[in-house]
């Protein structure tokens, strides 16, 4: 497997941009401002215990969550967010954040596939829909997709006749087919069974390998550790330590992420 | 028994079979737009819609349809300059309209509440992973949430339907003969209350049996992804791949 630094080409154009990103539900606050990079190819992984605002981060970049201060930059789209005198937010405008989103597909840590939906039609219903592909090419275009994460037979099947493994396969083929510019992963394994995430991860690592670029939150350390370009480190809202894999599983500075490593062995 | 009376009876009842599935069909199929409305506006419109369509739906909810009918009939009768001011009065004046409307109004009532509790069915992810690819609301609706708050609200709303059909029957107080209007008609010629009754009730059975059939189909198929796929489904998988 080809290591992920030795690739990482720092000419590449940024694919998406995070400045001094901050969210709050009420009076907690989630995010305390955080910025990241991730440039065409790049893998970004990022750790934290629960709480810390991981999801919350990836959420907020496709703007499922309205972030209440900071710049959201995906490919040509950026959404900047700033507070008015009373400390309020004004709404995105809408045709704006759904063209972002366009660019940054969504994987889930529970699928969420549409149940009455075949599998087939779950991934070419947003092309056909969203995007105003025709139809013939969107479905030649999802039937490779599905052969590429292996669950090519099971096209016309419903989710609910899958396994967790292949629904999530199918969520990554769905998001696959938006063509988008980022994937943005929600902890894509930690609802499976351990005996499905290898699976999973496989395809991750194959659309790593192709040069996707892909943020991943994720608790699976083995995958960060191999296939990331740069890891993050979240605590309480912030980020704790950054880096490429090496450095920051190698030689962690700080005391959080250190027991945070330990506790993960 | 007299069978010649009971197949003559049948007949004629018969006759207003049509004017039954009439106002059935015409209220259900309004009932249905208006309740798909009011449940769009109290999930996503702004909070001033609101308690008027709950009042709505609670009074037409808590009183008897026959007296919703009697009112709007007789009722709004008694204002007849005012309707005829405002030029409604052409509406007002007809048993036929009249019973329409509060069929309409009071299923559409029932209807509301059934949709919406379709609606909050709605599995949260399976909205996010829609908006998340980017969809404009009302693809979103059109995709995601109508087809799967539609399906799970189907079981009710064919009970409400079946209700419906039954409750045209109480239009005959406002003169139509319908079914019902037919078979007080006959009795007070004939007062032979049971055997002409018990020809309605048969019919009302045979038309609620036909329907209540359609919706079993109708929720069959549209249940594909709620059952173990069979062997029969793998066959049809395999036909449509060769």
């Amino acid at each position: 497997m080809v290591k992920r630094e030795e690739r990482a080409n720092a000419g590449a154009r940024p694919a998406v941009t995070v400045v001094d990103l901050h969210k709050s539900f009420n009076a907690l606050e989630v995010l305390k401002g955080v910025s990241l990079t991730a440039r065409e190819g790049d893998v970004v992984s990022i750790l934290g215990a629960s709480g810390s605002g991981k999801s919350t981060m990836l959420r907020c970049i496709n703007l499922l969550e309205t972030p209440n201060q900071g710049t959201i930059c995906v490919g040509e789209e950026t959404l900047c967010f700033v507070k008015d005198r009373k400390g309020r937010v004004a709404a995105p405008d809408r045709r704006q954040v759904e063209r972002l989103r366009r660019g940054a597909a969504m994987v889930f840590q529970s699928f969420n596939l549409w149940s009455h939906m075949t599998i087939l039609e779950n991934v070419v219903a947003a092309p056909i829909h969203v995007l105003k592909r025709p139809r013939a090419e969107c479905v030649a275009e999802a039937e490779a997709l599905l052969a590429k994460v292996g669950i090519a037979d099971r096209r016309h099947h419903y989710p609910a006749h899958l396994s967790g493994g292949q629904q999530q396969r199918a969520a990554i083929a769905r998001a696959l087919a938006m063509q988008p510019k980022v994937l943005l992963f929600d902890e894509p394994t930690s609802s499976l069974d351990p005996e499905l995430v290898g699976e999973v991860l496989r395809v991750m690592r194959a659309l790593a390998d192709e040069g996707r670029t892909m943020l991943v939150v994720t608790h699976e350390m083995a995958f960060a550790r191999d296939v990331s370009s740069q890891v993050l480190f979240l605590h309480q809202g912030k980020i704790e330590e950054e880096g490429p894999p090496d450095t920051v599983f190698g030689s962690p500075k700080s005391e959080r992420l250190r027991q945070f490593l330990a506790a993960a062995r | 028994m007299d069978i010649a009376f009971l197949s003559d009876t049948m007949l004629q009842l018969l006759r207003g079979a049509p004017l039954t599935l009439e106002l059935a069909a015409t209220s259900v199929g309004l009932g249905f737009v208006l309740a798909l409305a009011l449940a769009l506006a109290l999930q996503s419109g702004p909070a001033a819609v609101g308690w008027p369509i709950r009042a709505y739906v609670a009074t037409f909810r808590g009183t008897p349809l026959l007296v919703q009918i009697f009112l709007i009939y007789y009722g709004l009768g008694q204002f007849r300059q005012t309707l005829q001011a405002l030029d409604l009065w052409g509406f007002f004046r007809q048993p036929y309209w009249c019973a329409i409307l509060a069929l309409t109004l009071n299923t559409a009532a029932y209807g509301a509440e059934i949709i919406r509790g379709g609606l909050q069915s709605v599995p949260h992810g399976q909205v996010e992973a829609a908006r998340a690819c980017g969809m404009p609301p009302w693809t979103l609706y059109r995709l995601v949430v109508l087809p799967i708050a539609l399906r799970q609200a189907l079981p009710s709303y064919g009970n409400e339907i079946i209700l419906m059909i039954k409750g045209t029957s109480l239009t005959s107080i406002v003169t139509l003969l319908e079914i019902t209007g037919v078979a007080q008609q006959i009795i007070s010629q004939t007062y032979r209350a049971v055997e002409v009754f018990a020809c309605a009730g048969a019919i009302y059975l045979s038309m609620n049996y036909v329907v209540a059939q359609a919706l079993a189909t109708l929720e069959h198929r549209l249940s594909p992804h709620l059952r173990t796929p069979n062997i029969e489904d793998a066959v049809a998988i395999e036909g449509g791949l060769h």
